[in-house]
């Protein structure tokens, strides 16, 4: 466009000249009406075009605006400060440092210490060992071994067998470690008293489970796998497809066989009825033979104690369906498995209150068990709901008392043998010996004790103190050995009595 | 003659409960009563588990006629008539007296069954209740409980003592059980709705305040489920102590073993 001279002075703000004074008014002025009526969100050049008119300029102004970006960066600058941190699931209180926001909780827990999974380890006594886990090929010192290993290694089997060196002991596979320890844990958690129902009992065991020879033939088969040649994978490809093929043309042939048998006989044909068939295996058998199936895929997947993911035994009968569940709830019906052994009879038990069959401890502690239970305020002879469930909870109550009443009295047991064997040692030692005195039957370090102070003090008149000191406190131990009280303070009373002699 | 074969594998119960109520006489009935020492009127009663709604009884939904012919109390012997046979509903007997006494209940079911009678026996309680038992940490044994005077008594209410209970039939005759589920048991209720009392067990003391709101009680599975929450607590105390007494004697055998080498080399 035409640049006049007036333009040019304004850009670079001249002073005007005389003459063209007069034009280069009217041109502000004529810059500033128009600057007046500035439009919005269109070009100026837009708005003189179409002129102030509401659609149009409404219908502009109504056009979607592009998204905008959002706004990623927090929309300000975000400090970042050193910090020491402890980790709490570090036994040994080291300081680390690292970055972190200035906006984080000072106190929060670091994010990682969660992670610190242990795995439940399990620790068996003695009796135990002698009752329930008794091995030919795996003596107790060979078992304590190898569970002190685990607990080490954390369960990591392939670290537990590389640092596994019982000495004198056979050469043990990965396999025969997992065997050993696994049916100890299995074993341990059948038979001690358990915390809750039948069901999360039986998830626990499972996750237990490892059969041997499976896991020895499945590792045979996947290294036999890694080492097939070239061409046995091509055979074994080979045939595969033609198995395949041989299936698909049986299927067809089956198929056009039924057709022509039910076009010839019609309904008498005896063939099923036409079910929408899906294409697959299943098409092909009736029900019970596709439950088969199923059943097989399901005990061929080998249940792994890695497998998180119980898979429970495949039901040996089917399940009941939820509408005979109901039923039964309603009319109060329990449905017990009859005893495989059809041959003797069973004898038919009458008609009984179920409070007359309500379980009972052993007569032999029943005093102890009643006397437990009344401290936890339970009455075992009567119930105030007997219903079924009620009395199963009952039974595994008195079964747990009943354990925990057998684990004090062999406390004591030993108890009784420590404190013989203390004796035995002083009497042994020139001098008085160990000191009955100290050494309270709780203490662990009992033993570590008496061995320290078998000060060789030759002193006629102790020794024979000690001697009848023993003595008499054997024989009193001997007395008190009896299971009264189910605070077992006996050990504690014992060793007061020892103290007054 | 099939259905006299025995269904096997089945065991089918109904709940029941028994027991009674109680109520002091009035003065003005002892006036014109037979037996002017008689203080309390009561009834004995075996009756279904579930109450009937808007009912004035314990219990009593079902009617338990079609499994049970006849149910007989016996009462003690100062009762003309001691032996009371009650041959249909409602199964219960009301009489008046001044003790307490252990009333004999038998229980005789109708002929498919092919079951012999039952006996229970059922302390006839007239005076309100209390908690008397000796508490764990209870040095000296607490008195008898006291048996409040008459007009005490009456201000209290009528007194409650009832039992719930299953009866239980393993391997039923075929038509009896035909008969059994012809008439299925109205289940309880999981509480109260119209905000009866909790019926009180000496098996459970703590009951003994909610059992005192007045009215008359009713048996629901939420008494059910308190029991089992006790049962279960117990049960986890136990465990842990358990625990803890394993480890300490993991601990003891141990020391054994160590006090074992020590004699060894010794010997």
């Amino acid at each position: 466009m035409a640049v006049s001279a007036s333009d040019i002075r304004s850009a670079l703000s001249l002073p005007s000249s005389s003459t063209p004074v007069p034009s280069a008014q009217p041109a502000p002025r004529k810059s500033q009406g128009q600057v007046t009526k500035k439009p919005e969100g269109i070009s100026r050049e837009l708005y003189a075009l179409i002129g102030p008119s509401a659609p149009s300029l409404v219908a502009h102004l109504a056009k979607p605006r592009l998204k905008q970006k959002p706004n990623l960066s927090s929309g300000g600058k975000v400090k970042w400060e050193w910090r020491t941190f402890r980790n709490g699931a570090r036994t040994d209180s080291l300081q680390l440092g690292h970055w972190a926001k200035a906006t984080d909780d000072q106190n929060a827990e670091y994010p990682f210490t969660k992670y610190n999974v242990q795995s439940p380890s399990f620790a068996y006594s003695q009796d135990e060992y002698t009752q329930l886990l008794e091995d030919k090929d795996w003596t107790n010192e060979e078992t304590d071994y190898l569970f002190s290993v685990v607990r080490e290694y954390d369960t990591r089997w392939y670290v537990v067998h590389d640092r596994y060196e019982y000495l004198n002991g056979p050469a043990r596979s990965l396999e025969e470690l997992k065997d050993r320890y696994y049916s100890v844990c299995r074993k341990l958690i059948r038979n001690r008293p358990w915390a809750g129902d039948e069901a999360s009992k039986a998830q626990l065991l499972n996750s237990y489970q490892f059969d041997k020879d499976r896991e020895r033939m499945r590792k045979d088969y996947i290294a036999s796998l890694e080492q097939r040649t070239p061409e046995e994978i091509a055979e074994e490809e080979a045939l595969f497809i033609e198995l395949k093929r041989l299936e698909q043309n049986e299927r067809k042939f089956k198929k056009e066989r039924d057709d022509l048998l039910r076009t010839l006989l019609g309904i008498d044909s005896g063939l099923p009825d036409i079910v929408a068939e899906e294409d697959g295996p299943s098409a092909l058998s009736a029900e019970g033979f596709k439950k088969k199936k199923k059943n097989a895929n399901e005990i061929d997947i080998p249940p792994t104690p890695s497998n998180i993911i119980s898979l429970g035994p495949p039901p040996p009968k089917r399940a009941q369906s939820a509408k005979s569940v109901a039923y039964d709830a309603q009319h109060c019906i329990i449905r017990v498995e009859p005893p495989p052994s059809a041959i003797t009879k069973v004898t038919h038990v009458p008609v009984h209150l179920r409070s007359f069959k309500l379980p009972a401890p052993k007569a032999a502690i029943l005093p102890k068990v009643t006397q437990a239970l009344t401290e936890l305020g339970i009455n075992h002879t009567r119930m105030v709901m007997p219903t079924r469930e009620n009395c199963a909870r009952l039974e595994s109550l008195i079964e747990a008392s009943t354990a925990l009443i057998d684990t004090k009295k062999i406390v004591d047991r030993v108890e009784q043998d420590i404190r013989v064997l203390r004796v035995r040692l002083g009497r042994q030692s020139e001098g008085p010996g160990e000191d009955t005195k100290e050494g309270t039957p709780m203490e662990v370090e009992g033993g570590a004790d008496g061995e320290g102070e078998l000060k060789p003090e030759v002193d006629g008149r102790a020794q024979s103190i000690v001697s009848t000191r023993s003595g008499r406190g054997r024989k009193q131990s001997r007395r008190s050995i009896s299971v009264s009280s189910i605070d077992t303070s006996a050990s504690a009373r014992v060793g007061k009595r020892q103290k007054r002699v | 003659m099939a259905d006299r074969v025995r269904v096997r594998g089945v065991t089918i119960h109904r709940p029941i409960i028994y027991g009674n109520t109680a109520t002091v006489l009035t003065p003005a009935e002892r006036e014109t009563s037979h037996y002017p020492d008689h203080t309390h009127r009561w009834t004995v009663a075996v009756r279904s588990a579930t109450s009937a709604p808007d009912s004035d009884v314990v219990g009593g939904a079902d009617d338990l006629a079609y499994f049970i012919k006849r149910v007989t109390f016996k009462l003690h012997d100062t009762y003309p008539n001691p032996t009371r046979n009650i041959d249909k509903p409602p199964f219960e007997v009301s009489e008046t007296g001044w003790g307490e006494f252990e009333i004999q209940i038998r229980i005789t079911f109708v002929a498919e069954s092919g079951e012999k009678a039952i006996t229970l026996y059922h302390h006839l309680k007239l005076h309100p209740w209390s908690v008397t038992f000796p508490l764990p940490n209870a040095t000296s044994v607490p008195a008898e409980p006291e048996i409040p005077s008459p007009e005490n008594a009456a201000k209290l209410g009528p007194v409650h003592s009832w039992q719930y209970d299953e009866i239980v039939f393993a391997d039923p005759f075929q038509n009896f059980l035909a008969l059994l589920t012809a008439h299925p048991p109205t289940p309880l209720p999981k509480t109260s709705l119209s905000k009866k009392p909790v019926p009180f067990h000496m098996s459970n003391p703590a009951s003994l305040e909610a059992s005192l709101k007045g009215g008359v009680p009713e048996f629901t599975s939420a008494m059910e489920k308190e029991e089992a929450d006790r049962l279960e607590e117990a049960k986890g105390k136990i465990i842990k102590e358990q625990e803890k007494w394993r480890s300490i004697l993991m601990e003891k055998e141990k020391e054994l073993e160590k006090l074992q080498k020590l004699l060894a080399p010794k010997e």
